[in-house]
């Protein structure tokens, strides 16, 4: 496989998984202007700005919060980079490069969603679509991944959900330190009711809601998020479940295994450490410093997998 | 279509019966189809003036219709036409006979751009210097067809041919019940046969590595490159994916560098190497005319192959025939007038209103006049041009195309149409069974072309 299709096939992915990303941010922010604002905290568009990493940007286009230029930002924005529109601008056009190192579906789905969002740019949009256009976001990205399911199992297929992994690891990472950091500067407020409402709306953007009601009872509390959300294998957003993926697909690749070894080798302590880590510890130690230090580490193996494969 | 006013001819028969039986709501429902299928596939092209969003080509759901004995006569002409060609390029690089023969001038080759002094005296495997060539044909009456154009580097269009014969039979399966249609499908086998049958000296494996070489996703073949690589099961490459290493060519992949035989370039001689041609050349790869030369890899069509399809060597083409294959032609050229000798130029300018004036070096329907239907001022334009630069133009009668019966708004009108079949060779000489035919959607047009407006429809063969 060309080390360009290798470096492509991951890119659309993590473009994919970005563009899911920020309509699920969206919808959070959508969800919480529905409800009364809670004095003394930040407006919700900010911190929905801030886990999609648009704070700058936006505030250099625009001096005051408004729904309206959020959505418009984090949907339509061409000067975004992680607008839906440019996420999904940007998987299409590597998809036209690499379209033959996928199955015709999985470009008929990713080239569909283009035709569709430039006819809903050139609509723009009404208050009410936002959940529409969320909605939309999400099933379409559905589509390219369930397109992924009849790919020969080759290198190809182990970039593309390295690629997804890579990007979704980041991202819940980021969303646990925004969440928990820039909302919950104040001790007083963890264990609170609204501290509670936050964290559900976390599970929200997770699209883990639901499934954090099945896999724990009783009330919800932040370590029992934190758990989920950071330790529990079986969540598919979980930091630890992102790493075994990472790890598995790196792993299953099958060129030049002295590469593979190198970053394996830079990951696999942290993979140990997240598989035996107990939560407790985790927060004690601090929750922000340690998705700290992940944030880092993922950066740097993604910056080895440039290297080693794609130059 | 028809024979004569309202005659229908014979194997149009049955698509009359199946156009009749068509609602126009049908016919707006498929026409619709097609388009967003088209879309959706991403077959989509951009034109000198570019818009912001790709465009389709308008594509008739029409099909135009050649019979069995038709397309033989055609098929045989081709496949003569693109042997004589190859032996032309073989000559001018090596022995020159047709110039020692005094048939062709000398100076019309070498003074050409398109001639590539660099191939001098070297031979490419099975001395196939153009295994890909495109003619353009046009049908003047029966069994009375013109060739108006050979395309010797690279000529695009065959992902149309297959895309349209996609869609007509999924849009219209019975239709393909009811007609034996000859299928083209194998086309992508066929060209990946043809190059692997030319791969180089030096390639030791039995199953040469095949790459398609692109210029990149902006321009406006890009979809094609990629449909054929990926019908060929072959890689898609640019330049910066490949590198010179010890009198081999190389590409990066992710186990590290790999072995390429055979590169079936979509990039024009310009940009191959810039140690070779284009030193301000950012795209190309360096040292690869070197590999070539030493028979290292195979680069097709070979550079300097222009040359063969020049609008002034088009001229001789007949006389090529003769020459090399000691056969008659048979397709006959367009009359075609020289503007660089005086006394043709002096016709030229004196019968400018009934000619097709076109560039030498011009295609896609740009620079070009058609004096019948020209204003006053712009025949007056070209009048000047001809006079400060003969050598730059050549003048064609302006020729009646045939009509083809054309879906214009939900109506049945006759449209003008051209044709261009792509013939292979390499270890065998073959001709694709069917076609890229474009039309000139626009009433009483002469031009086909796309970039014009030009759609294109579905080509059968009958079978036997």
């Amino acid at each position: 496989m060309l080390s360009r299709t290798a470096e492509y096939l991951y890119w659309i992915s993590r473009y994919m998984e970005r563009a899911e990303t920020t309509a699920r941010l969206l919808d959070v922010g959508y969800r919480m202007s529905l409800f009364p604002n809670p004095s003394g905290y930040n407006n919700e568009w900010e911190s929905v700005l801030s886990a999609a990493g648009a704070i700058e940007g936006y505030k250099n286009k625009y001096d005051t919060i408004e729904q309206r230029n959020v959505e418009d930002y984090l949907f339509f924005d061409e000067s975004n980079p992680s607008s839906v529109y440019n996420c999904i601008l940007n998987a299409r056009n590597n998809a036209l490069v690499v379209r033959t190192s996928f199955t015709p579906e999985s470009w008929l789905a990713i080239n569909k969603t283009y035709q569709e969002i430039l006819n809903l740019k050139e609509k723009k949009f009404i208050k009410s679509d936002l959940p529409d256009l969320t909605e939309w976001t999400i099933e379409q990205v559905n589509l390219f991944r369930g397109s992924l399911s009849s790919l020969l199992r080759n290198d190809g297929y182990n970039f593309l959900f390295l690629g997804l992994f890579i990007e979704r690891a980041d991202n819940s990472a980021r969303l646990l330190d925004v969440k928990y950091f820039v909302l919950l500067p104040k001790p007083q407020y963890v264990g609170g009711n609204i501290d509670n409402m936050q964290w559900s709306i976390l599970l929200r953007s997770l699209s883990s809601f639901r499934a954090f009601r099945w896999a724990y009872n009783g009330n919800i509390t932040a370590t029992k998020i934190a758990d989920f959300l950071v330790l529990n294998n079986n969540c598919p957003r979980s930091l630890s479940f992102c790493i075994q993926n990472i790890v598995k697909h790196l792993t299953n690749l099958r060129c030049s295994p002295e590469k593979v070894g190198r970053i394996y080798n830079n990951l696999k302590d942290l993979n140990t450490k997240i598989q035996e880590e107990k939560i407790e510890t985790i927060v004690e130690y601090g929750l922000h410093q340690f998705v700290t230090q992940f944030i880092r580490k993922i950066s740097s193996v993604d910056n080895e997998i440039h290297k080693e494969f794609f130059n | 279509m028809y024979q004569s006013e309202s005659v229908i001819r014979n194997h149009y028969n049955n698509i009359n019966d199946w156009l009749d039986q068509m609602t126009s709501k049908v016919i707006l429902e498929k026409n619709a189809e097609a388009e967003s299928h088209f879309r959706n596939i991403g077959i989509t092209f951009s034109t000198n003036n570019e818009t912001a969003r790709e465009r389709i080509i308008p594509f008739d759901l029409i099909p135009r219709i050649f019979t069995y004995t038709e397309w033989l006569r055609l098929e045989r002409g081709v496949i003569q036409r693109a042997k004589a060609l190859n032996a032309f390029l073989a000559d001018i690089y090596n022995q020159g006979e047709i110039i020692k023969a005094n048939i062709i001038p000398k100076e019309i080759i070498y003074k050409k751009k398109s001639f590539e002094p660099s191939m001098f005296g070297f031979s490419p495997p099975r001395d196939i210097y153009s295994p890909i060539i495109g003619i353009d044909l046009v049908r003047t009456g029966p069994n009375e067809y013109f060739v108006l154009e050979d395309n010797c580097r690279t000529p695009s269009g065959v992902s149309y041919m297959l895309e349209n014969r996609e869609i007509m039979m999924r849009m219209f399966p019975d239709l393909f019940h009811n007609n034996r249609v000859t299928p083209i499908d194998d086309y992508p086998t066929r060209l990946l046969q043809t190059l692997m049958s030319l791969a180089p000296i030096k390639c030791e494996n039995p199953e040469p590595v095949c790459v398609l070489l692109t210029p990149g996703p902006l321009n406006s073949a890009y979809y094609e490159h990629s449909f054929l690589s990926d019908q060929m099961g072959i890689e898609m490459v640019e330049s910066t994916d490949l590198f010179v290493e010890g009198k081999y060519l190389y590409m990066k992949t992710v186990d590290g560098p790999k072995r390429v035989d055979v590169v079936y370039r979509r990039i024009d001689d310009d940009f191959l190497d810039p140690l070779c041609f284009n030193p301000q050349s950012v795209i190309g790869i360096p040292g690869i005319m070197d590999v070539y030369r030493t028979g290292g890899v195979n680069i097709c069509s070979a550079p300097g192959a222009g040359i063969a399809d020049d609008k002034a060597i088009y001229i001789y083409v007949p006389e090529m025939i003769k020459f090399y294959l000691g056969e008659q032609p048979i397709l006959d050229n367009v009359e075609t007038w020289n503007c660089e000798k005086e006394q043709e130029l002096k016709y030229v300018l004196d019968n400018i209103n009934e000619l097709v004036v076109k560039e030498v070096d011009g295609s896609g329907g740009y620079g070009m006049l058609i004096g019948p239907k020209s204003s006053k001022s712009s025949i007056d334009e070209f009048k000047t041009k001809l006079s400060t630069n003969p050598k730059g133009y050549i003048a064609q009668p302006l020729l009646d195309l045939s009509f083809s019966p054309t879906l214009i708004k939900n109506q049945v009108e006759g449209r003008r149409v051209d044709l261009r079949p792509f013939c292979l060779i390499g270890e065998q000489a073959q001709l694709s069974s069917g076609g890229l035919t474009r039309v000139a959607m626009k009433e009483g047009s002469f031009v086909v072309n796309s970039s014009q407006g030009g759609g294109v429809k579905d080509t059968w063969v009958l079978a036997e």
